[in-house]
């Protein structure tokens, strides 16, 4: 086949995970610069369901695998069975959700494939006929882009940077579905677990007051948690590195394997602003972030910007709001 | 793995981290040194490369640490274990290197590669590749991702060259040297693990949380500062593999409005205090 993308579809317990359709976001964008064609391929135990989904919602051709051992995501199998397919398809462009499966999957597959493997897409541009990625470094303070070299790259798509494209009346793609019969040789998947979690009423709240690692110290939490009480119906919550730390518990960590929020009003102190951390906090309604360093990019996304030391301005904002 | 060489409690040892077990495994941990991103940084847009303004610090990833750590307490359950420490860079790069064996780790391997080369991860994992090739190591630990570059790909590249198994993210792991497995949970999104069973040889990307990393003992440091790394020359193990190339830089765009406030401390809490109101974010007279 050759000249074509492709897009590997990822499903979760209800279905077909929506960021697999902001793949097809990308892949859009993408042809306003070259013509390819698109196919996505899928992979899980029951598949039937899923690949008719995709197909009624993009138009596109989709590849369906079914294999027993695919509850849905196993590091082997899922990786062998697309990789006898891409080899035959022979794609310009392997689209992969940044996902913990996605980035579990993408690095093993570009060595099979030879190709060229680069994470944290975010967005495409033209370059006198090539295509260039956006992916961010240095805790999203810097923006590479980058230009792929070989035939052939993957790409690992950051969930939340492309729009999945509008939902119009289209023909439901052609669906072919494969039976696989590959069993896992030396990785044996055993099953879920969910880690209690009580999100600490993360998302009821109307205000989150979140700390960072920029609060240097555990006993700063006091203060973290005074600002909060100003705010009715508010929570206190965490980055990573904070809960990593013990300072919070992990209930009240925001982020990519952590709670999503999306308050009315989200106060960040203390927090960098990297990529883990945005994805769960980015849909507030009004986010004021407070950082000493001003090129922290929590302040591309913040509302209102205070470059100023959480310790010596919090009291202060405190001292404010009771005064009146 | 030697499995021939068992003594004590045996088989079954697996939820055993006390001690008193006898495995011979061999255990490679590879870690970096990262610039600390929190410090004003100088974009060079043109050549895409990213300068520290003022003096640079540097230290060892934070992931890494956890991934170290992991290994150490591996090592401290099955005595007979061997723990190599491996980093990639040039010389500045040695210091995480002490800094693991201040933590436990026994050997240090220092793949020598110059300053300017900024190899791809896929470059990175080759050379790890053609070092621990052949040199018979049960288990690879990696953090989950670096700080500077954040890929995150080096683990999974590595167990691909390597042929072996591989599980990233991993929050929580047991070995059980007499079965030859390790069996680990995966973290991943909405508080759920996956959990895997993998066969020894294995690579696993460690997750940061997954324990508390120690701080380096004295005599372990004394004892870094004697013995020097091994050391090999990148060079010697294989060309820099380049797929895709840094065109530029930039600072990332702002998705809202990005009000900086001004003035002193003290007005800044009162404009903060304004706009708060007028969004009805915040009741008045209380």
């Amino acid at each position: 086949m050759g000249d074509c993308i492709a897009i590997v579809a990822e499903l979760n317990q209800e279905g077909v995970a929506p960021c697999t359709f902001e793949l097809l976001g990308l892949a859009r964008e993408i042809r306003r610069f070259r013509h390819l064609s698109i196919t996505v391929l899928v992979a899980g135990e029951a598949i039937r369901g899923p690949a008719r989904e995709i197909a009624d919602t993009t138009g596109e051709r989709v590849l369906a695998y079914e294999n027993p051992c695919l509850t849905p995501y196993h590091p082997e199998i899922t990786l062998d069975v697309l990789t006898d397919e891409l080899r035959k398809i022979n794609p310009e462009f392997t689209l992969i959700s940044q996902t913990t499966q996605g980035m579990d999957l993408a690095p093993r597959l570009a060595v099979r494939l030879g190709a060229g493997c680069i994470s944290g897409v975010s967005a495409v541009s033209g370059q006198d006929g090539d295509i260039c990625f956006s992916r961010s470094a240095y805790n999203g303070k810097v923006v590479f882009q980058v230009l792929p070299l070989v035939r052939t790259t993957v790409l690992l798509v950051q969930p939340g940077a492309f729009d999945p494209p509008m939902r119009a009346d289209v023909t439901p793609g052609r669906i072919e579905i494969r039976l696989s019969s590959v069993e896992p040789r030396r990785t044996r998947h055993l099953g879920m677990k969910q880690v209690k979690r009580d999100d600490a009423g993360l998302a009821e709240a109307d205000v989150v007051v979140a700390a960072g690692r920029g609060i240097g110290e555990a006993k700063t939490l006091a203060l973290i948690r005074e600002l909060a009480q100003i705010f009715p119906k508010s929570a206190v919550a965490g980055s990573r590195p904070v809960c990593d730390a013990g300072w919070l518990p992990y209930e009240r960590q925001i982020g990519f394997t952590g709670t999503v929020v999306s308050p009315r009003l989200y106060m960040a102190c203390g927090i960098s602003g990297a990529y883990h951390h945005r994805v769960g906090m980015q849909g507030s309604r009004f986010i004021v972030a407070i950082s000493t360093d001003p090129m922290a990019p929590i302040f591309n996304i913040a509302d209102v910007c205070i470059c100023d030391d959480l310790v010596g301005f919090i009291p202060l904002f405190i001292e404010e709001c009771r005064g009146r | 793995m030697d499995r021939g060489v068992r003594y004590g409690k045996g088989v079954g040892c697996c939820e055993d981290r006390g001690g008193g077990t006898y495995y011979k495994m061999k255990l490679l941990v590879c870690i970096k040194q990262v610039l600390d991103s929190n410090i004003p940084l100088h974009i060079d847009e043109a050549s895409g490369r990213v300068i520290p303004e003022g003096p640079p610090k540097y230290w060892m990833n934070h992931a890494d640490e956890f991934a170290v750590e992991e290994a150490v307490r591996i090592k401290e359950s099955l005595s007979g274990t061997v723990l190599d420490v491996l980093t990639v860079g040039p010389d500045r790069t040695a210091q995480v290197l002490e800094r693991a064996i201040g933590m436990g780790a026994d050997t240090a391997v220092h793949i020598h590669a110059p300053e300017e080369a900024s190899p791809t991860p896929l470059t990175l994992a080759a050379w790890i590749g053609a070092f621990a090739r052949n040199r018979g190591y049960d288990l690879i630990l990696t953090g989950v991702m670096a700080e500077d570059d954040m890929q995150g790909q080096v683990g999974p590249l590595l167990a691909e060259y390597l042929d072996m198994p591989c599980a990233t993210s991993v929050i929580f792991e047991t070995v059980c040297p007499p079965k030859g497995v390790v069996y680990v949970e995966r973290e991943i999104e909405n508080g759920r693990r996956h959990m895997l069973e993998l066969d020894l040889p294995a690579v696993l990307t460690v997750q940061t949380g997954i324990n508390h990393p120690r701080y380096p003992t004295l005599s372990n440091l004394i004892r870094a500062r004697k013995e020097k790394p091994f050391r090999l020359d990148s060079a010697e193990l294989g060309p820099l593999e380049v797929r895709e190339k840094i065109l530029r830089a930039h600072t990332p765009g702002k998705s809202r409005e990005g009000r900086l406030l001004q003035g002193d401390r003290r007005e800044k809490a009162v404009q903060l205090l304004e706009i708060l109101k007028r969004e009805g974010l915040l009741q008045t007279g209380e």
